[in-house]
């Protein structure tokens, strides 16, 4: 797993993707910083990472998985991989892990600003830790749906298409019947920033990403049978 | 030592590969070759454990490749057909991270990673990114990822495809010393390249094997005649009579008239005399100028063709019976068809006749 996680570590910031995904990170969280805790002269920096967490993480976590499965799968890499004596699981592992170092570069990143607004005043740093915790719960979920997605086609773009359309259609569909709600990420999110932590929170974001990772497992043992 | 125990392939309905078998003893240097289709790549797949056989076992060194995919596919150095490669790694980077993949011991790494580099001939652009290498060059990467952690077993699938002459021959020779202490398995559809360098032969088509066999018995098997070409001046067209005058001979065959005037035949013999001799002797009594006399040697071509053509043969012929299975009954059809319209037709005429007859019976009345 851990050769696996450091090339596609490596990878993203060897192709602009890696900076591009930190760099959007930090432009919306900046955006949100100036309209929420700027403008307001709100401490509040829960609400600042669930805002970066909606508008931000949706750009970010497709532009992060489109490539994992998808691009082997095209250029023939795949068959270096599978060839190998490692197995599926440490190869998806170790690419799930790479793409979620990223997500915990920029939110080390994010910390910066909570240091600025620590000289203007008193922090909730139980709060912030925990948001942070979060939304890296949140992303897990979102990086191996995305995984899933990209081991399903060898087209990046549907790949992204499809993490998008997963991750963005449960907040509309919501309006329709409440049970989309269990398949909302952001749902899950909300009380993080209120400091309360509920176990059935944690639990359904860590069983979305175990699940996915599974899924992608099998399917990727799969078609070595049906290929 | 690799062991290939009655191996299916399907790809859902469509047979890849049919019940093949064989085995690959240690130290050896085996060619697969076969037409475009003919299942080597899916073959080379399933050895490899990258697809898994719908039927049948291959075991590596004692290891089933399903069983114990760890334990066998780390005795396998594999470069696939379209030489797959991370185009935004350096070579150095590359070879690298296949040794990484391949469970090499840390220590180890860095002297391996040295030592394929400067087998295959990589020391020059190392640390140049693979994007911008030459094909050659990305095939010899390639090859350098199959090479490194030293495996028992190596396999090319076509390594020579697309390189100019001079790096033909380089990486045949690189085959031929891996030959040395490693078991090769390789595919080509190049006949030369596989005579040259691998110690026995595996013909594959639509599936199934053809033949296994070396490429010198191979030759033999299929040559069943002594041929001998000859290119005369005939002025008198005496050729004809050359059976007559030398009964060794089997046939004599015209094969083609030449811009200059001369005429090329072939002659065969069935047995084993060299008619060399007697021809040179009994052709100018005959008023017969001998241009060019050479025996006719059969190739490793000759064989594959000849292996392909006859289960290709087999099946035509198959068909060509079906085709006139079929046209046979629609022709029975056709006839039944006929003899139907005219019996409608007769009863029509005897119904008009009839009522002709009852109405003038009527008129009469």
């Amino acid at each position: 797993m851990w050769a696996i996680f450091k090339k596609e570590l490596k990878t993203y910031f060897l192709s602009p993707i890696g900076y591009i995904a930190i760099g959007i990170f930090m432009l919306v969280y900046s955006i949100f910083f100036y309209l929420t805790t700027i403008m307001y002269g709100s401490l509040d920096m829960g609400n600042l990472y669930y805002a970066t967490a909606r508008y931000g993480l949706l750009l970010i976590i497709p532009l992060l998985t489109m490539r994992m499965f998808a691009e082997e799968r095209k250029n023939g890499t795949e068959q270096l991989l599978l060839t190998s004596p490692r197995s599926v699981t440490s190869i998806v592992l170790g690419k799930f892990f790479a793409a979620v170092m990223v997500i915990v570069i920029t939110l080390l990143l994010s910390i910066i600003y909570s240091v600025i607004v620590s000289f203007f005043g008193n922090l909730n740093i139980t709060t912030i830790i925990l948001t942070m915790i979060g939304f890296l719960l949140v992303a897990m979920a979102a990086i191996s749906i995305g995984m899933l997605a990209s081991s399903i086609t060898e087209n990046q773009i549907i790949s992204a298409i499809i993490t998008i359309v997963v991750l963005v259609a449960p907040w509309f569909l919501v309006d329709i019947s409440s049970v989309f709600s269990s398949i909302d990420l952001m749902d899950k999110f909300m009380r993080f920033p209120y400091g309360v932590v509920s176990v059935a929170d944690v639990v359904s974001l860590l069983s979305i990403a175990v699940m996915c990772i599974l899924i992608t497992i099998v399917l990727i043992k799969r078609r070595k049978a049906v290929k | 030592m690799i062991e290939v125990k009655n191996v299916t392939k399907k790809y859902g309905s469509t047979l890849a590969v049919d019940n093949i078998s064989f085995d690959v003893k240690d130290g050896e240097v085996v060619g697969f070759l076969g037409p475009n289709g003919a299942g080597k790549s899916t073959t080379m797949n399933m050895i490899t454990g990258f697809i898994e056989p719908t039927q049948g076992q291959i075991i590596i060194n004692g290891n089933d490749i399903s069983r114990k995919p760890r334990k066998a596919k780390k005795e396998i150095g594999y470069m696939p057909e379209n030489v797959p490669l991370y185009y935004e790694l350096t070579v150095r980077e590359f070879v690298n991270y296949m040794a990484e993949l391949k469970l090499i011991k840390r220590k180890e790494k860095k002297q391996e990673v040295e030592k394929v580099i400067k087998e295959v001939g990589l020391e020059e652009v190392q640390n140049k990114l693979i994007r911008n290498l030459s094909r050659g060059y990305k095939q010899r990467v390639s090859m350098a990822g199959a090479l490194v952690g030293n495996p028992d077993v190596i396999i090319l699938d076509e390594p020579t495809v697309g390189l100019d002459p001079k790096q033909i021959t380089e990486i045949r020779t690189l085959i031929k010393n891996l030959g040395k202490n490693h078991t090769v398995i390789l595919s080509s559809h190049i006949l030369s390249e596989v005579s040259q360098i691998c110690e026995r032969v595996i013909i594959i088509n639509k599936g199934k094997i053809v033949a296994i066999d070396t490429p010198e018995n191979l030759e033999r098997t299929t040559k069943e005649r002594n041929g001998i070409s000859v290119v005369v001046e005939d002025p008198k067209d005496n050729m004809k009579h050359l059976k007559e005058k030398i009964k060794e001979i089997d046939t004599v065959e015209f094969m083609k008239d030449n811009e200059d005037g001369t005429k090329q035949y072939l002659i065969t013999t069935s047995s084993d005399i060299d008619l060399r001799k007697k021809l040179f002797d009994v052709l100018p009594k005959q008023e017969i100028v001998i241009f060019e006399l050479k025996k006719t040697e059969t190739t490793l071509e000759d064989a594959f063709i000849k292996l392909i053509d006859s289960t290709k043969g087999s099946e035509t012929s198959n068909k060509m019976e079906e085709k006139k299975i079929k046209s046979k009954e629609k022709e029975q059809e056709k006839a039944k068809r006929e003899e139907n319209k005219q019996e409608k037709k007769e009863a029509k005429k005897k119904e008009h006749k009839e009522n002709k007859e009852n109405k003038k019976k009527e008129e009469k009345k």
